[in-house]
């Protein structure tokens, strides 16, 4: 027989070098974009920030001045209130996909419910919540926002929340199994131990995705210029105020809009790193 | 005293599988589990058939065999930590002091506690060294402070890691090496004060010098506990074990003191797999 012949390395040195093409570019495409917003959002949105901005209530079209304090408040109440309910739920939620349903058929159904309700574009539970609590209430209201918002954010954590479980290696329960630690002990004091970094950055993800949540609100907590002073009325926050400040036909507002929009921004940033300052590998 | 066991041995034995039951009561030895009739089962898929094995105790018993003959899911039948799957189940008996710990109703945290796992990986917990060790203990025992600290100390001495980490109890128990977590999660098996050890390949993911060092643990540890080792390494089985135990196919081929498994092999598939021809 006669001796192999190896392949020539010149077809697969031009793949790889396209393939390499391709990857770094579609980075850089999404890097740049990404750049592109913030530098926007930063040098239009702190023009409009000074210390009334921070501080003070909205002001009419056409009087300079004021601020969104309020919306600032709203948006902060709103968004802790729908954590308070989905961030429990939720966890709760993936505990029982990832450690007690697991392929079970009630699992199943409740996996394909989580991920059919966070496909649901956010309108439609924003519909929901207003069908829910504003038309029998009669009343806009921060209630009825908070719940649209705790919707959205329950699947997100629930998933998330299995998939780190499934993470943390069968060998650790196996490990604390063994030891004659009964099943809940086993997930709430060594799984979820080994997960949190995940656990945590799957909630703060649910977090930042409502925090910026606009659609769910128009028809719930509506707006309003006002401090917020009760949950069951309509309730003051940023992304609405930027939706109609960014309509308005009055520059002023539209740069308002823009502050707004960067306060959302450093507040996310604020938040992520606040979680991985405290989740920081604690070496002694 | 070898001569005299394999007469008694061969006397019994003829070419029947071993029984050894009558291995050990002919050396007038106390079973602490005797395995019974046990099959086993992944989904559809049996993978032991009708075991019979009697450990020896305050003996060290190693299992071995090819891979995928069987060796671990047997010794995960003996605390039942199978159970977490729930496709896999077991019957037959496997009584631990005369007690069949299979029976639905027998506590099987008890069990757990009383039959301890070393398992092939390290899997130290995400907490500090201490709290490794602290955290069963604390768990089945209701103790103060200051003994829970005297207990954590005396197991981590004799699992050989004390004097490496006496002054970092506090560091996480990530932070040790493959061999040290090994040891550590000796440590943290024994301290609960368990009656059998059962140690599932527990040297094969660390070095040699790692190796030697739970090797020398084992002959240590086996005056108080009874020991089940699984290994592949049988320079390891002949160094460490009493008896020996060769799984084939889900079964137990043969069984006997580890000296006459090695020397004088009964069966024809033992001394095959012992003398390398296959696994």
């Amino acid at each position: 027989m006669n001796r192999l012949q190896p392949r020539r390395p010149t077809g697969r040195k031009i793949t790889n070098l396209l393939v390499a093409i391709w990857s770094v570019s579609s980075a850089l495409l999404g890097i740049i974009i990404l750049f592109w917003i913030t530098q926007e959002v930063l040098w239009r949105g702190i023009r409009a920030i000074d210390l009334d901005f921070l501080t003070h209530l909205p002001t009419p079209p056409g009087v300079s001045g004021g601020g969104m304090v309020n919306a600032l408040a709203g948006t902060a109440i709103l968004t802790l209130l729908a954590s308070v309910v989905a961030v429990p739920l939720g966890l709760w939620g993936g505990i029982f996909l990832a450690e007690f349903g697991q392929e079970s058929r009630v699992a199943d159904n409740c996996r394909f419910a989580a991920n059919v309700l966070m496909g649901l574009p956010s309108i439609i539970v924003g519909v929901f919540a207003y069908a829910l609590l504003v038309v029998p209430l009669k009343n806009f209201s921060g209630y009825a926002g908070a719940l649209a918002l705790a919707i959205i954010m329950l699947p997100v954590i629930t998933r998330t929340t299995e998939d780190m479980l499934r993470l943390v290696p069968n060998t650790l329960r196996e490990a604390a199994l063994a030891l004659g630690l009964p099943r809940w002990r086993v997930t709430l004091a060594i799984v979820f131990r080994g997960a949190k970094a995940g656990l945590l950055t799957g909630v703060l993800l649910a977090v930042a995705r409502v925090s910026g949540e606009t659609a769910p609100l128009l028809f719930t907590a509506l707006n309003s210029p006002f401090w917020p002073r009760s949950l069951s009325e309509p309730m003051p926050n940023l992304t609405v105020t930027i939706f109609d400040y960014a309509m308005s036909p009055y520059p002023d507002w539209q740069s308002k809009a823009w502050g707004a929009s960067l306060l959302i921004t450093v507040g996310i940033l604020i938040l992520t790193l606040t979680t991985r300052w405290l989740l920081r590998e604690r070496k002694r | 005293m070898m001569t005299a066991i394999k007469i008694k041995a061969e006397s019994v034995l003829g070419s029947e599988p071993a029984d050894s039951a009558q291995v050990l009561r002919n050396l007038g030895l106390a079973s602490k589990i005797s395995v019974r009739q046990l099959n086993f089962f992944y989904g559809e898929h049996q993978a032991l058939f009708d075991n019979q094995l009697d450990i020896a105790a305050h003996q060290v018993t190693a299992i071995i065999g090819p891979s995928g003959c069987g060796k671990s899911t047997h010794i995960r039948v003996y605390n039942r930590i199978y159970e977490l799957y729930r496709d896999q189940r077991a019957s037959g008996e496997v009584l631990l002091d005369g007690e069949n710990i299979l029976r639905s109703d027998y506590d099987v945290m008890e069990l757990r506690r009383r039959v301890g796992m070393i398992f092939q990986k390290p899997t130290p917990f995400p907490m500090s060294i201490y709290d490794n060790v602290a955290y069963g203990l604390r768990m089945h025992y209701k103790i103060s402070k200051s003994e829970t600290a005297d207990r954590v100390e005396e197991a981590l001495k004799r699992a050989a890691l004390w004097d490496e980490i006496k002054d970092h109890l506090r560091r996480p128990g990530t932070s040790l090496s493959g061999g040290q977590q090994q040891r550590l999660c000796i440590a943290r098996t024994i301290v609960v004060e368990p009656e059998v050890l059962l140690m599932d390949e527990p040297c094969s993911a660390i070095d040699p010098i790692a190796t030697a060092k739970i090797e020398e643990l084992i002959d240590e540890l086996k005056k108080q506990y009874t020991i089940v080792i699984v290994t592949h390494n049988m320079q390891q089985a002949a160094r460490v074990s009493d008896f020996t135990a060769f799984f084939f196919q889900g079964r137990i081929v043969e069984f006997g003191p580890t000296r006459q498994i090695f020397t004088n092999p009964r069966k024809k598939q033992t001394e095959s797999y012992l003398t390398g021809r296959f696994g």
